[in-house]
């Protein structure tokens, strides 16, 4: 073969190139954002037994039959603040609603810190404390905070949003709870 | 150093890496729990970290995913059914070790395919180096050079 | 003002960079040493303009002067003056004008050096690429990545201050600039190699040229490696020092492809072979290092999509684009008169040895390169994406560090061109036997895991091989010399500093691959909950919590706990792993207390200290051998200093003519590296 070298020298640019381009074309597309992030989405959703600051026990099985949004969170995540506003807007709303519940649990916080938090911002919905939040966290498959999901009244997990919440996420949250009755 | 005593040290030292070879090779003592959650936990990534395996983080994720792994491990389950119940929840990026089949298998049979081919090129051109004639003198090149050797008539 | 005047110092590099390659150009084409002259004239005109630009960035730090922007980021009031100074480097428009001012520095010197043979095409040529590079840098930065941009509107009060991992740990001020020390010398070896192609003089002119520069910069982007580590080890508080991260893998790259280099250039010099190979492996250690400073800027590898958050990108994937085609362009146009006709004579031979050496190497440098890029590839091509981590780069760099460090131990005793099996044998067999012994020793005291016993065996093998080859040459030193052995040992290595600088390296890498045998078998992990006064122990150590402190500056407030340590008895003292708050941060940043022994470190964190009833949490860690990493790179840079050193007996290379033909036979004589300046 004349010159091996030069087809050589071709066949590494060839794959330069290749490479190349296919990052390129790859860049732009950002799959992201959008609600369907969970590996949990479709699945049923895992049994967990928390209990709140006064006592009360807060049992999913008790739940069923209801839309129920859970919010994971803590005291020292900085977008979990920022989603406060976003949470407080939609209980105030929907305080009445019986079919649906929202549940707030700690993901690696101390119970203190996230009792003070409660009181200081005011979360009025349903927050638990740190016994099992650990195991939940763990069984919902949590990658950070804030990270929140809404279970179907038939138990299954029907959305998923990894950060903050914001208005309109949070209605498509609850419209997908509802839907899939 | 005579030829048969340096053969003797070799052979010596061949043995002794028999030896070296059976007592690493020997079964030892089963691995405790902890070890076996640690095993396990080093191919997990941990979620709150950069690339940081699930062993070696120190969060509280990371902390209770191996107690998790105690926990079913108690349970009875297999290696196996371990990664596949952490795959189905977090997903294949949980693995920080590439499953061998699908795509994962060629980041591990790439790298192996270019040192062998490599190896099987510098081990061809080396054989082909050394076969490649050396130049012997021919008896015309003898009668050449005894015909510039011989002194030439002076004028 | 300030701002105005780093634009100013950009500008300036910017234009002069441009002037000076259409002089350089137009000087060499056309044989014209007065543009020649004058555009190595620009060259430090470059250097000024980038020296102004680093001055105004640091005169604008140190007085907070925060209506521009960078300053705003990554600076506060309350920042202490060395991370001040060091904001420099904080980000990425900053550590672009770093490797901005550092590029003109080698070129300068370069044009320096290189000043009486200026009408040399090769120097030509070669300054002209350089100059282009850095033109793309200047460009860059007035372009895409201004550091000087002024923020919008009123200039806030206080600025945000740098990430706290950048303001923890006085490392910060020497690991990023070593490490680019190291990066942007591969440009000088880079531009010769490319000057090498065009001119058509690929024999070994361009590697003589070169020698020095590509063994300071191999020499820093070691130390700056080495530096990562420490980092890793005592600042971010995992206990580790190695995570096989993107970013640490970008650094590594280069490093690897530049090591094989160093040892295939002995080839090229004295067989006159592997021309094309060592051209190729200059450009991709380039081509690497490009890549390993954006890759850890622009964080492009955890996920492709921060890639098309800023301009950033395209820029890096032009030029990387830009420099793998004409690197492979002028290798194709050159293809058929590269070929050199050298051959090895024997598979037994340092040349042969060298080869392998190189073959490992690329190995190495593929497994790194496939295992950093593959989730971006399987995301691309399939959607979702995989992790490669730590378990798979270590799997599969285990075998071949392992070859290499065997490689290591036979290749001083191997002679150049060709040897008799006999011959070798005589030379190894000690040494054999001391790696031999060691294994069994291993196995017997400490462990039975088998990367462990095989890395102790060929690192004593390997120690014992470079000691018989310098005690040999000592010994025949102080015989024919007739003085005492501290004298002869000194000229030996006086004698061929390259050679015994080469060993000493070779020293430090045996020292760091013991380190790393040891992590893999050995190595405790626990966490304990302690009250006030409370002990535990751990892998032989008690430890027992004393007391909490905290501590507030503007910077940060910390919490820490003083432990105090004893072993066997005997008291070792306090330790006090801490936790800080920075005030632009979400989390504590943990600060990790390291006692540092011979044979273990005993490795203590804070894990928290938030417990209602007065309970700490302590992280205790028992490592092994981790302090022979730091030795090993101490060794290592002591060695290239040591090789970098002038020959005693100088010989004069001559330089070729000229415009003239092409040097394509081996350097006659031994390269002794004697340049004259």
């Amino acid at each position: 073969m004349k010159h091996p070298l030069r087809w050589v020298a071709l066949a590494v640019g060839a794959v330069v190139a290749i490479f190349a381009v296919i990052l390129a074309v790859n860049v732009g597309t950002d799959p992201r954002a959008d609600l369907n992030t969970s590996r949990l989405l479709g699945k049923s959703a895992p049994d967990f037994s928390l209990a709140r600051f006064d006592g009360t026990k807060v049992r999913l099985a008790d739940l069923a039959g209801k839309t129920v949004i859970v919010n994971f969170w803590n005291s020292w995540c900085r977008p979990c603040r920022e989603e406060l506003p976003v949470l407080q807007q939609w209980y105030r709303e929907h305080r009445t609603d019986d079919s649906v519940v929202m549940l707030g649990i700690p993901r690696d916080d101390s119970s203190r810190a996230i009792r003070d938090a409660a009181r200081a911002d005011q979360m009025e919905w349903a927050v638990a404390n740190d016994q099992g939040a650990k195991s939940a966290t763990l069984a919902y498959a949590t990658r950070g905070q804030p990270e929140s999901f809404v279970i179907s009244p038939r138990g299954r997990i029907v959305g998923s949003v990894l950060g903050p919440l914001t208005p309109g996420t949070m209605d498509q949250m609850v419209q997908a709870g509802q839907q899939n009755a | 150093m005579t030829t048969s005593a340096r053969r003797l040290a070799w052979l010596g030292l061949g043995i002794i890496v028999i030896g070296i070879v059976v007592g690493i090779a020997w079964p030892s003592a089963a691995e405790s729990r902890s070890e076996h959650v640690r095993r396990l936990a080093l191919e997990f990534r941990c979620v709150d970290c950069e690339g940081l395996s699930v062993a070696e983080s120190a969060t509280a994720s990371a902390a209770e995913q191996r107690r998790d792994i105690g926990i079913r491990l108690d349970r009875g389950e297999s290696d196996e059914q371990i990664r596949a119940a952490y795959v189905e929840s977090f997903g294949e990026n949980v693995l920080l070790r590439p499953a061998s089949n699908g795509i994962g298998l060629l980041v591990w049979a790439l790298p192996i395919a270019v040192v062998l081919l490599g190896g099987v090129g510098v081990f061809v051109a080396l054989r082909r180096w050394s076969r490649q004639p050396r130049l012997v003198a021919t008896d015309a090149d003898d009668a050449l050079v005894a015909e510039l050797r011989t002194p030439v008539d002076d004028d | 003002m300030r701002a105005t005047l780093g634009i100013l110092g950009i500008a300036i590099g910017l234009g002069a960079s441009a002037v000076g390659i259409v002089l350089l150009v137009r000087g060499v084409l056309r044989h014209d040493a007065g543009a020649l002259r004058a555009g190595r004239a620009c060259i430090f005109v470059v250097l000024a303009g980038a020296l102004v630009a680093v001055a105004a960035m640091e005169w604008a730090l140190l007085t907070h002067d925060f209506s521009i922007k960078y300053v705003a980021e990554n600076n506060a009031r309350s920042t202490p003056t060395l991370f001040t100074i060091t904001g420099l480097w904080a980000a990425l428009e900053g550590s672009i004008l770093l490797w901005a001012v550092i590029l003109a520095g080698y070129l300068a010197f370069t044009a320096h050096r290189f000043r009486r043979r200026l009408t040399d095409p090769m120097v030509g040529w070669a300054l002209i690429v350089g100059l282009t590079v850095a033109l793309f840098f200047f460009l860059f930065m007035a372009v895409a990545a201004n550091p000087f941009t002024v923020v919008q509107g009123i200039a806030p009060l206080d600025g945000r201050g740098p990430n706290p991992l950048l303001q923890n740990h006085p490392l910060m001020a020497f690991h990023p600039p070593m490490l680019y020390l190291g990066y942007v010398g591969f440009t000088i070896p880079f531009s010769f190699a490319m000057a090498a192609l065009i001119t058509g003089r690929f024999g070994e002119g361009w590697l003589a040229d070169t020698r020095r520069t590509t063994l300071v910069a191999w020499g820093f982007l070691t130390v700056g490696i080495i530096l990562g580590a420490w980092w890793s080890y005592e600042v971010l508080g995992w206990g580790g020092y190695w995570g096989w991260d993107p970013v640490e893998n970008a650094s590594l790259l280069p490093w690897i492809t530049g090591t094989a280099f160093i040892h295939s250039v002995m080839v090229q010099e004295r067989r006159g072979m592997l021309r094309v190979w060592n051209l190729s492996l200059v450009i991709a250690t380039f081509a690497l290092t490009i890549l390993g400073t954006f890759l850890t800027r622009s964080g492009i590898i955890t996920s492709v999509h921060a890639f098309s958050q800023s301009s950033i990108g395209p820029w890096l994937l032009s030029f990387l684009f830009i420099v793998m085609a004409t690197g492979i362009g002028l290798i194709a146009w050159r293809a058929d008169t590269l070929h050199a006709p050298g051959r090895i004579d024997s598979p037994v031979s340092r040349e042969a040895a060298f080869l392998a050496n190189n073959l490992l190497f690329a190995g190495l440098a593929f497994v790194v390169l496939l295992g950093t890029v593959f989730p971006l590839l399987a995301e691309a091509i399939r959607g979702s994406t995989l992790s490669v981590g730590a378990p798979y780069f270590d799997r599969m760099t285990a075998p071949l560090g392992l070859l290499l460090l065997f490689l290591m131990a036979l290749a001083p005793a191997l002679p150049w061109r060709a040897t008799s099996g006999e011959v070798l044998q005589n030379r190894l067999l000690v040494p054999a036997y001391v790696g031999a012994t060691t294994m069994v020793f291993t196995l017997i005291v400490w462990t039975r895991d088998w990367s462990t016993v095989v890395g102790f065996g060929l690192a004593a093998f390997a120690v014992a091989a470079i000691t018989r080859v310098t005690f040999v040459a000592v010994r025949a030193r102080r015989r024919a010399d007739a003085t005492g052995w501290g004298r002869a040992l000194s000229r030996t290595v006086a004698g061929n500093p390259r050679r015994y600088g080469g060993l000493v390296v070779h020293t430090g890498v045996v020292a760091i691959a013991v380190a790393l045998a040891a992590s893999g078998s050995f190595g405790i992990k626990r966490e304990v909950r302690l009250t006030q006064g409370q002990s535990a122990t751990v892998g032989g150590y008690t430890v027992t919590y004393e007391r909490m402190r905290t501590d507030a500056t503007a910077q940060k407030s910390s919490v820490s706990v003083d432990l105090a340590i004893v072993r066997d008895g005997e008291r070792l003292g306090t330790y006090a792993p801490a936790i800080s708050s920075y005030r632009n941060a979400n989390q504590g940043i943990g600060t990790p207390s390291v006692r540092t022994g011979v044979f273990e470190d005993l490795y203590l964190t804070l894990v928290s200290s938030r417990s209602g009833r007065g309970r700490v949490t302590v992280g205790i860690q028992v490592q092994s051998m981790t302090v022979w990493i730091w030795i090993g790179g101490g060794l290592m840079a002591l060695g290239t200093v040591i090789a970098l050193a002038p020959h005693v007996r100088r010989r004069r290379v001559v330089p070729p003519a000229p415009g003239g033909l092409a040097s394509d036979g081996p350097a006659s004589g031994e390269l002794v590296g004697s340049e004259r300046s």
